[in-house]
C-alpha cells in the first residue's frame, strides 16, 4: 500500500515530477496539468469523505464552487487581496460543510448520494439566479491575479509550480492523516459502525470531520480554480463535476491518495487525448472508463501495486 | 380559478411523465439494488427507438410501437449481460459510476447515430384536445395520465400475483435465499432489466410527442425522476407515482405562486427535507442503508 | 484478476500515455491554418453543427475561388462541449499545436468569456458569436462579434413591441442562462426608459417542458404582448404551449425559436400572431447571394441554413478578404477587421466599432398566415 510510505516522500515525488514536467511540457499540456493538479486536490479531499469514511457525496463540486465564488466575490466586488480572500473562502466553506454535515450525514449510501446531489443542483440554481451577488449565468470575469513578492503568478508554467506546492502539501497531509489514529477511526466507522461506536469512536463526529476535511480540500481547489481561470460561472460547478470527482477516485483507486491523483490526471487528460477520434471521442472515453471499472475494480493504483510494489506510483503520471 | 385548474392539469401531466421515468428507475433499484444514473438515457433510447421506427422507417402505429418494445427488450437484456453481470459484485459507488459511464456512452452513440437535430415524435392523438372546467389539455397528455395509472395496476399485478413477479421480489429481498430456494436468480435479474428497459421505452414513446426529442434529453429527466423517487419513497412503485406527480405539481404551482426562477430549488429543497425528516419517503422502504 | 488483463491494460495505458503530441504545423508553405472551437457534442451541439457546416462550406468556397493569394485555407475544428473549461482546452490546444492565423470561437458567451484571456495572450484575431454585452465590454482588442449583441437584439424586440405592435403592457419570459437573463434585463430597462413598466418577468430552466405557470401568470397580470427570450427547442415548445393555452395576445420571440431546427417542430397555427425578431432574414427574396447560399447549403447538408450559421459563413468570407488585403500578420489582420466599415455580408453589413461589435441590425419577421413561410415585416437598426 502506498499509504505505508512517508508523506514527505510523496510530497517530494509530486514536486519533482511536477517541476520536471513544468519545464518540458507545452502550454496546452501545462494547462491540462494545472487542471489536473487543481482537480487532484479536490479528489484527495473527496477521498476523506468517500475513501475513508465511505460517504458517497455527490455535492463535492458545490464546495469547490462555494470557495471559488467567495474568492471571486471578495476580490472583485469588495477589492480584497486574493491572499486574504483564499483563507476566508476555505474557512467559510468548511464551516458551511460542518453545519450541513450534522443533519445530512445521518443518511447513508445512495440516500446521502442523492441528498448531496440535490444540494449541488440547489447550489447551481442559486448561483445562476442570485444576480446581484454572483452575476447569474454570466458568471464573474476579471478575478485579480495572485501576486508573490510583487510578481504576478501568471502563465500556465508559473501557476503549475504554485499549484504543485498546494497539491504536495495537501497530499502529504492527507497521507499522514490517513495513517493517524483519526484516519483509522474513519475507516473503522465506515467498516462497522456499531463496532466503532463500541470502541469509543463518536461515529457522527468522525463523519462530520471527514466531510469537513473533504470540503476543506475542495475549497482549496476552488480557490485555485478561480485564480487559475480568473473567470467562473455556475456551469463550472454543476452536479456533473461532482460525479466526475467520484469517477476519478474510483478509476484511480478509492482509499488511496496516490489513486486520487492518478484518477484526476487520467480523467482530465483522457478526453483531450481522444480528441483525434472526432465526434466519437466521448463515446470512446466512456467505453474506456467502463473497461477500467470492469477490469480494474480496485482502480489504477492496483496496476502499479501488483507490478511494482515498492515503487512510487506518481512517477508514471 | 380556471387558471388554477389549468396549472393543476399541466402539473399532473408533467408529473405523470416524471412518474413513468421514476418507475423504470425504481424497478431496477428494488430488484437489483443498482442506482441507475443512466435511467434518463434509457428513456432517451426509448424515444429514439420511436423516432427510428415511426419517423424513419414509417411503420404503422401498432407495428412501430411493438418494434420499439422489441428493441428495448433486447437493449435491456444486453445491458444486463454487458454491464450488470460484470459489475454486480462491485460496491454501490462503482456501480453508480458504471451507469454514469454507460449513460455518457449512450448519449454519444445516439449523437453519432441521430445527430443533434431535435425530432417531434408523432402521437396517434395528435391535434386532439379536451376542454374541461375552463382548462385545456391535449388528449395525448390525458392518455399519458391514463397509461401511467393503468401501468401501476399491471405492475402491481405482475409483482404480486404472478410467479415471475413473486420470484423477482424474492430475489430483490434476499438473493442468496432465493437461489437456495431454487429460483433462477440470473434469469429473474435479467427480467428486471428488461422490464425497466420496456418501461423506459414506453416513457420515451409517451413523452416524445409532448416534449421534443433530442439526444441530450436524458439527464434532466433522470434528475427529476430521482427527486420523485426520493419523495415517493425509494423502491416503492406507488411512491414513484406519487413522487412524480408531487414533483410535477410543485414545479408548475411553485413557478406560478412562488418564483419561476427558483421553482426547481423548491422541488429539490423538498427532496432534501424528505431525506432528512422522512428518508423512507411517502411509501418507501424503512431500511436506510441497503444497496 | 488475471495478470494478462492487467498486462493488457497496462499496455493500453502505456500506449495512450505515449500518444505523441502532434508536431506544430508550420504556417508557411502548405495551407493557411484557421482554428474553430465550436460545440460538436453535448446540449449545445445543435447550433454547433450549423457553425461546423457553414465553416466547411466557406472553406470550400474560399479555396475554390483561389484561396488567399494562391494558398488554400484549412479549418481545424475542436469541440468545446457545453463547458467553459473544455472550450479553453480546445482553444489552447489549437493555439499550441495548430498555431492558426485566425480563430472562430463559439456562440456561447460564457465560453467566450472564459477563452478571452487566452485569446489576448496568444494575440491572434478571433470572431465570436456569443451575444452577452460583457464579452465586448471587457475590451479584448483581438475579439470581434459577428452577431447582434444581446442588448441590440433585446432593444430591437422592445422596438417591435412599441412601434409595430404599439402595446403598453408587456410581459417577459426568459430562459435562465446568460442570453435570457441578459436580454430580459436590457428589455426591462429599455421599456422603463420609455415609461413602460413590464407587467411581469418570468424565468424558465433550459430543460423545462411546461411553461403554463409563466404564461398564465403574465396573462392574469394583463400582459398585452409577451416577449420570449429563448433557445431553439424550448422556443418551439413555448410557442406551441401558448396556442394550447389559448393565449390571445401577440408574442415576440427572439431569433432561436424560428431557426429551421425549431420551425420543423411547429405547425402553421403555432406561428399565428407570432412576431420574430431574428438575427438575419433568410429568404431567397433577399437577393441572389442569399438565394445561392440557401440552395447550396440545403443541397450539401440536407437541412436549411439558419442565421447563426450564416453569421459564421459571412465572417469567414470577411476574414478571407482581410487576409488577402492585410496579410496573415496577426496585428495587421486585426487592425484591418477593426476598421472594417460597411462590408457587405450576405446576412448583414459589417461595421466594427471600438468594442469589436459589428452588427447592429435585425429583422422583424412574421409567418405568412396559414403557412410557415416567414415574411419580412421590417428591418430594425439599433445603434
Amino acid at each position: 500500500m502506498a499509504t505505508r510510505r512517508s508523506p514527505l516522500l510523496l510530497a517530494a515525488a509530486i514536486l519533482a515530477v511536477g517541476l520536471a514536467l513544468s519545464v518540458v511540457l507545452s502550454e496546452y499540456n501545462l494547462r491540462l496539468l494545472n487542471l489536473s493538479v487543481i482537480t487532484a486536490i479536490a479528489v484527495i479531499g473527496f477521498n476523506f469523505a468517500f475513501g475513508l469514511a465511505g460517504l458517497i457525496s455527490l455535492g463535492h463540486a458545490a464546495f469547490v464552487g462555494m470557495s471559488a465564488y467567495t474568492v471571486a466575490i471578495l476580490t472583485t466586488a469588495t477589492g480584497w487581496s486574493p491572499w486574504a480572500a483564499i483563507p476566508m473562502a476555505v474557512a467559510g466553506t468548511v464551516l458551511f460543510s460542518a453545519l450541513i454535515g450534522y443533519p445530512l450525514l445521518r443518511l447513508k449510501g445512495h440516500y446521502l448520494a442523492l441528498a448531496t446531489l440535490g444540494l449541488n443542483v440547489s447550489f447551481f440554481i442559486i448561483t445562476a439566479n442570485w444576480l446581484s451577488l454572483t452575476g447569474g449565468t454570466n458568471g464573474i470575469p476579471g478575478i485579480p491575479q495572485l501576486r508573490l513578492h510583487g510578481y504576478f503568478i501568471s502563465g500556465e508554467r508559473y501557476f503549475l509550480r504554485f499549484g504543485l506546492v498546494f497539491l504536495a502539501a495537501v497530499a502529504a497531509a492527507a497521507l499522514a492523516f490517513q495513517r493517524s489514529r483519526h484516519g483509522r477511526a474513519m475507516i473503522a466507522a465506515r467498516d462497522d459502525e456499531i463496532a466503532a461506536a463500541m470502541s469509543g469512536i463518536d461515529v457522527t463526529r468522525v463523519r462530520v470531520a471527514a466531510f469537513a476535511l473533504s470540503a476543506a480540500c475542495a475549497a482549496v481547489a476552488g480557490a485555485l480554480f478561480a485564480e487559475h481561470v480568473r473567470f467562473i460561472a455556475p456551469e463550472d460547478f454543476g452536479y456533473v463535476h461532482s460525479i466526475t470527482y467520484l469517477a476519478m477516485l474510483i478509476v484511480g483507486g478509492e482509499g488511496s491518495v496516490v489513486g486520487a491523483i492518478l484518477g484526476a490526471v487520467l480523467l482530465t487528460f483522457l478526453p483531450e487525448w481522444l480528441r483525434f477520434l472526432g465526434n466519437a471521442y466521448l463515446a470512446f472515453f466512456a467505453a474506456m472508463m467502463l473497461a477500467i471499472l470492469i477490469f480494474l475494480p480496485r482502480g489504477l493504483v492496483s496496476l502499479f501495486r501488483r507490478r511494482a510494489p515498492r515503487r512510487i506510483a506518481e512517477g508514471r503520471s | 380559478m380556471s387558471d388554477l385548474i389549468q396549472l393543476f392539469v399541466n402539473g399532473l401531466a408533467l408529473g405523470s411523465v416524471y412518474a413513468l421515468a421514476a418507475i423504470g428507475f425504481v424497478i431496477v433499484y428494488s430488484a437489483t439494488g443498482v442506482v441507475n444514473f443512466a435511467s434518463g438515457q434509457f428513456v432517451m433510447f426509448g424515444t429514439f427507438a420511436g423516432v427510428s421506427m415511426l419517423l424513419d422507417a414509417g411503420l404503422p402505429w401498432a407495428v412501430g410501437y411493438l418494434a420499439v418494445f422489441v428493441v428495448m427488450a433486447v437493449f435491456g437484456a444486453g445491458f444486463f449481460a454487458c454491464l450488470y453481470l460484470p459489475l454486480r459484485k462491485s460496491p454501490v459507488a462503482t456501480m453508480i459510476i458504471g451507469t454514469v459511464a454507460i449513460g455518457i456512452l449512450m448519449q454519444n452513440v445516439a449523437l453519432l447515430a441521430f445527430g443533434s437535430w431535435p425530432f417531434r415524435l408523432p402521437s396517434p392523438l395528435d391535434g386532439l384536445s379536451v376542454h374541461m372546467f375552463g382548462a385545456v389539455i391535449s388528449a395525448h397528455a390525458l392518455m399519458v395520465v391514463a397509461v401511467t395509472a393503468l401501468l401501476v395496476g399491471l405492475l402491481w399485478f405482475l409483482l404480486h400475483r404472478t410467479p415471475v413477479g413473486i420470484g423477482m421480489r424474492a430475489v430483490a429481498q434476499d438473493m442468496r435465499a432465493a437461489r437456495l430456494m431454487g429460483l433462477e436468480v440470473n434469469r429473474l435479474l435479467a427480467l428486471s432489466w428488461i422490464l425497466a428497459a420496456l418501461l423506459a421505452g414506453l416513457a420515451g414513446l409517451l413523452l416524445g410527442p409532448m416534449w421534443f426529442a433530442d439526444v441530450n434529453m436524458g439527464d434532466p429527466i433522470a434528475l427529476k425522476a430521482f427527486a420523485a423517487s426520493i419523495i415517493g419513497g425509494f423502491g416503492s412503485l406507488p411512491g414513484a407515482i406519487a413522487g412524480g406527480i408531487f414533483v410535477g405539481l410543485t414545479e408548475v404551482l411553485g413557478a406560478s405562486y412562488i418564483s419561476s426562477a427558483y421553482k426547481d430549488l423548491i422541488a429539490f429543497g423538498i427532496m432534501i427535507l424528505f431525506l432528512l425528516v422522512r428518508p423512507q419517503g411517502l411509501f418507501g422502504e424503512r431500511i436506510q442503508d441497503r444497496g | 484478476m488475471s495478470m494478462t488483463r492487467q498486462a493488457f491494460l497496462a499496455a493500453a495505458f502505456g500506449a495512450v500515455l505515449a500518444f505523441p503530441v502532434l508536431p506544430a504545423a508550420a504556417q508557411s508553405g502548405g495551407p493557411i491554418l484557421i482554428g474553430a472551437t465550436v460545440p460538436i457534442t453535448g446540449p449545445l451541439s445543435l447550433t454547433g453543427k450549423q457553425y461546423y457546416n457553414s465553416l466547411k462550406m466557406a472553406e470550400e468556397d474560399i479555396n475554390a475561388a483561389g484561396g488567399i493569394s494562391g494558398r488554400k485555407i484549412s479549418i481545424a475544428f475542436e469541440d468545446t462541449q457545453a463547458s467553459n473549461s473544455t472550450a479553453v482546452n480546445a482553444f489552447v490546444k489549437l493555439a499550441q499545436e495548430t498555431k492558426p492565423a485566425f480563430f472562430f470561437l463559439s456562440s456561447y458567451s460564457t465560453q467566450n468569456l472564459a477563452v478571452s484571456p487566452e485569446v489576448a495572450k496568444v494575440g491572434v484575431p478571433a470572431v465570436y458569436a456569443g451575444g452577452a454585452d460583457v464579452v465586448s465590454a471587457a475590451g479584448n482588442p483581438w475579439m470581434f462579434r459577428i452577431r447582434p449583441a444581446d442588448s441590440v437584439a433585446a432593444r430591437a424586440m422592445v422596438l417591435c413591441a412599441q412601434t409595430v405592435l404599439k402595446v403598453s403592457k408587456p410581459g417577459i419570459i426568459y430562459i435562465q442562462n446568460d442570453f435570457g437573463q441578459g436580454g430580459a434585463n436590457v428589455a426591462v430597462k429599455q421599456f422603463e426608459a420609455a415609461g413602460i413598466k413590464p407587467v411581469g418577468v418570468e424565468a424558465y430552466g433550459q430543460n423545462d417542458k411546461d411553461f403554463s405557470a409563466q404564461m398564465l401568470s403574465l396573462r392574469s397580470k394583463g400582459a398585452d404582448v409577451i416577449l420570449l427570450f429563448n433557445y431553439p427547442q424550448d422556443g418551439a415548445m413555448l410557442l406551441r404551449q401558448a396556442k394550447m393555452l389559448g393565449l390571445k395576445m401577440p408574442v415576440i420571440t427572439s431569433s432561436a425559436a424560428l431557426v429551421p431546427a425549431a420551425m420543423q417542430l411547429l405547425t402553421p397555427a403555432d406561428l399565428d400572431n407570432v412576431w420574430g425578431v431574428v438575427d438575419a432574414f433568410i429568404d431567397p427574396s433577399v437577393g441572389p447571394r442569399m438565394k445561392d447560399f440557401m440552395t447550396r447549403y440545403k443541397a450539401k447538408f440536407g437541412v436549411d441554413a439558419d442565421p447563426y450559421g450564416l453569421a459564421y459563413y459571412d465572417a469567414a468570407l470577411l476574414v478571407a478578404e482581410g487576409m488577402r488585403k492585410a496579410g496573415l500578420e496577426p496585428k495587421a489582420l486585426r487592425d484591418w477587421i477593426a476598421v472594417t466599415k460597411d462590408w457587405p455580408g450576405i446576412g448583414h453589413t459589417f461595421s466594427y466599432d471600438a468594442h469589436g461589435n459589428g452588427i447592429f441590425d435585425l429583422a422583424i419577421v412574421k409567418a405568412k398566415p396559414g403557412t410557415k413561410t416567414l415574411q419580412l415585416v421590417q428591418h430594425v437598426s439599433v445603434k
